[in-house]
């Protein structure tokens, strides 16, 4: 079938990576918001915009706070399809563990627990009899914030960007598993097939034909960060191993099993509650004794994590866990506490080797430190992968749009359609879920539902916009719809920036310096719509450039019809 | 902000190593000064450049804790290489810097070098 390996892996490049290069721009571009995910969440709601606060005081405020924590009304309905009988009431429900998550970034705090259910399941074979509930607090004063007002970085884009909130059977996340496999085939065979990988590495000549630079900015963009683009893929696959391979669910259940109640009895954490009752020591305390045994390891830092197993029980404890903002693996350096008297239990040794390289790479894409330089690096590499990505869908079409434009074929302008909703298109929906955020009133109820949907319909209105604008394509020029989608664009994001100073009254000239996560936001949206702008200018003076051609082609083929019509009613002097 | 201070160096030699490894390629450096490259000076071009990577991660080491470092400099990597490409781009002349030239004195070259 191919001449050479250079041609198999060429093969493999380029339809795989049309087939799921769709998919990887969305896991890219959303991965670049998700740096900044808290601070989009501030951007989208005002009432949280103070500064980022500690876990607070168990004792004070949270205890206090899970008293009135109740179970989530879709998980009691999920719940009730999968046991016997009726469920009690969810303020009859008791609470069996709980959990309180903070970082650096957060104002907020997210807190959630496990709520026991005494009905038998319908399955034997199920062991889940929990209906979990959650919530967002203002750690200050430990007042719930409104449940229906949608975190639009941490609880939508950046979600987007790993299971595209296609959540029947997980199959989001297999999609995304699968391009990110997909992403790891196409840079080793990207590199195999590159023919002057070092020769070309700084080389990009926007003076040549598109399709020669696309390729120039496509090799450059790939190259440069290939370690980026490499590491985020496999740890994106390494995240999601337990879904992709859910052997300890499955048929090693057993041994998983059993592991948990042997690695209960060396660590001395219980696996199972006593069925004693028993109180809360002061969790305050072993906040305390904590802090401080982390200090003589030399790595002083606050709690980010707080859990609490069989609450009210003989075997409860208290497990807390280090903020590791200043590692790149996850949270750790745990100690535990039996919760009754607040004696330490365990305190973590250093994990093993396996365990450091698993929390390295988990923490390298999840990105839990305090560094911000690296924040921003990470922005930059995540765009230069969508850049790569695109300029792969610019290559694809402008290599064969002459030859589909002569041939009758509709590919060329499929794929351009589809491209330009994937690459302006998804900047258009994304700014104007922001716009929809700042129109809506606060107090409607489902807000989080309409800005998801406007999110849907906008970026659906822009494949449809594409498909009807890009006719051009099937006559090998440029579509419209690239520069229409720049130009709309820059409107929407402008738009935002002014909506967002109208309705909190928070304008550059306030939260620059003063308040980043907002000023942030605003100057993204001001500077990407600046680069549209630009962008909309080039294009349009190409599909000028493009229209003189056709013009003149057309002006030599007439005037050449012209001549050998006249030739042919002249008569022939011999 | 001494930790800022040490990352912004970074940084910087990073991009002056990037440059100089762009300049020990002859259409680069013809692009940058408009002049051949002798080869003694594209090996000491090269060599420049591998010691201002190398200084970068250095500084990388003495702002950070090791993993985050090596994080930052493999970064501060991809993040010069592409801003000296889009300079040979759109400024090259300004790369003559690099060799203590002005850009001013390089002198424009017909057609497009390296293109």
């Amino acid at each position: 079938m191919f001449n050479n390996t250079r041609q198999a892996m060429a093969w493999v490049h380029t339809w795989f990576g049309l087939a799921l290069g769709f998919v990887l721009m969305v896991c890219f571009f959303f991965g670049a918001l998700s740096v900044f995910d808290r601070e989009i969440d501030r951007w989208a709601i005002p009432e949280t915009r103070f500064d980022p606060q500690p876990m607070p005081s168990y004792d004070q405020v949270l205890a206090p706070v899970f008293e009135k924590l109740r179970a989530s009304p879709d998980d009691m309905a999920a719940t009730a399809k999968r046991v016997e009988g009726e469920l009690p009431h969810p303020d009859a429900l008791k609470l069996d563990s709980l959990f309180a998550y903070t970082t650096h970034r957060d104002p907020v705090l997210r807190i959630g627990g496990e709520f026991g259910v005494p009905n038998k399941p319908i399955n034997p074979k199920d062991d889940h009899q929990h209906v979990h509930g959650s919530a967002t607090i203002d750690p200050r004063t430990g007042a719930f914030l409104a449940d229906d007002k949608l975190k639009i970085g941490s609880d939508f884009f950046y979600p987007l960007h790993y299971s595209l909130h296609i959540h029947w059977k997980n199959l989001g996340y297999w999609i995304v598993g699968l391009a990110a496999l997909i992403m790891l085939a196409a840079l080793i065979s990207g590199v195999v097939i590159h023919r002057k990988i070092f020769r070309e590495f700084f080389t990009f000549r926007p003076n040549k034909n598109t399709q020669r630079s696309a390729l120039d900015l496509h090799n450059m963009t790939g190259v440069v960060a290939l370690p980026f683009h490499f590491f985020f893929a496999f740890t994106g696959l390494v995240i999601f191993a337990g879904i992709y391979f859910p052997v300890n669910q499955t048929f090693l259940k057993p041994l998983h099993d059993q592991g948990d109640q042997l690695e209960a009895a060396r660590t001395g954490l219980p696996h199972k509650p006593a069925g004693i009752p028993a109180s809360l020591a002061s969790v305050d305390d072993m906040v305390t004794e904590a802090k401080k045994r982390w200090a003589k390891r030399d790595m002083p830092g606050d709690v980010g994590f707080l859990f609490i197993e069989h609450i009210g029980d003989q075997n409860s404890y208290v497990s807390l866990y280090r903020a590791g903002s200043d590692r790149v693996a996850l949270v750790g350096q745990a100690i535990h506490f039996k919760a009754s008297t607040g004696e330490v239990l365990l305190e973590e040794p250093a994990p093993t080797v396996v365990a450091s390289i698993n929390e390295f790479l988990t923490g390298l894409h999840l990105q839990h430190f305090r560094h911000w330089l690296l924040r921003w690096l990470y922005v930059i590499g995540g765009l230069l992968g969508c850049i790569c990505i695109a300029t792969g869908f610019i290559f694809y079409v402008e290599k064969r749009k002459h030859t589909h434009a002569k041939a009758g074929s509709q590919g060329a302008r499929t794929v351009d359609a589809l491209a330009t909703a994937t690459v302006t298109g998804m900047l258009l929906a994304t700014a104007f879920m922001l716009i929809v955020n700042r129109l809506l009133p606060a107090s409607l109820e489902g807000k989080g539902d309409w800005e998801e949907a406007s999110f849907w319909a906008l970026w659906l209105l822009t494949l449809l916009h594409a498909m009807w604008r890009n006719k051009p394509v099937n006559h090998a020029r440029l579509s419209p719809a690239w520069r229409e989608q720049c130009y709309g664009f820059a409107l929407l994001a402008i738009s935002a920036v002014l909506l967002n100073w109208v309705t909190t009254g928070d304008h550059l000239g306030k939260t620059a310096f003063t308040y980043w996560p907002v000023a942030g936001v605003d100057l993204s949206l001001l500077v990407s719509a600046g680069i549209a702008v630009l962008a909309a200018r080039k294009l349009r003076q190409r599909e000028r450039e493009q229209e003189r051609q056709a013009n003149t082609i057309d002006c030599a083929e007439s005037t050449n019809a012209h001549i050998s019509t006249i030739n042919t009613r002249e008569p022939k002097h011999v | 902000m001494f930790d800022a201070l040490v990352l912004g160096l970074a940084w910087l030699a990073a991009i002056i190593g990037m440059s100089w490894l762009a300049l020990s390629m002859n259409n680069h450096h013809r692009q940058a000064t408009g002049l051949p490259l002798p080869v003694k000076q594209a090996q000491t071009l090269r060599i420049l450049g591998a010691a201002g990577l190398i200084a970068s991660l250095g500084l990388c080491l003495a702002a950070d804790h090791i993993t985050m470092a090596i994080l930052v400099w493999f970064m501060l990597l991809a993040a010069s290489a592409s801003s000296v490409a889009m300079t040979l781009t759109w400024r090259a002349p300004w790369l003559a810097l690099m060799l203590g030239r002005h850009p001013a004195s390089v002198p424009k070259l017909r057609g497009s070098v390296g293109r």
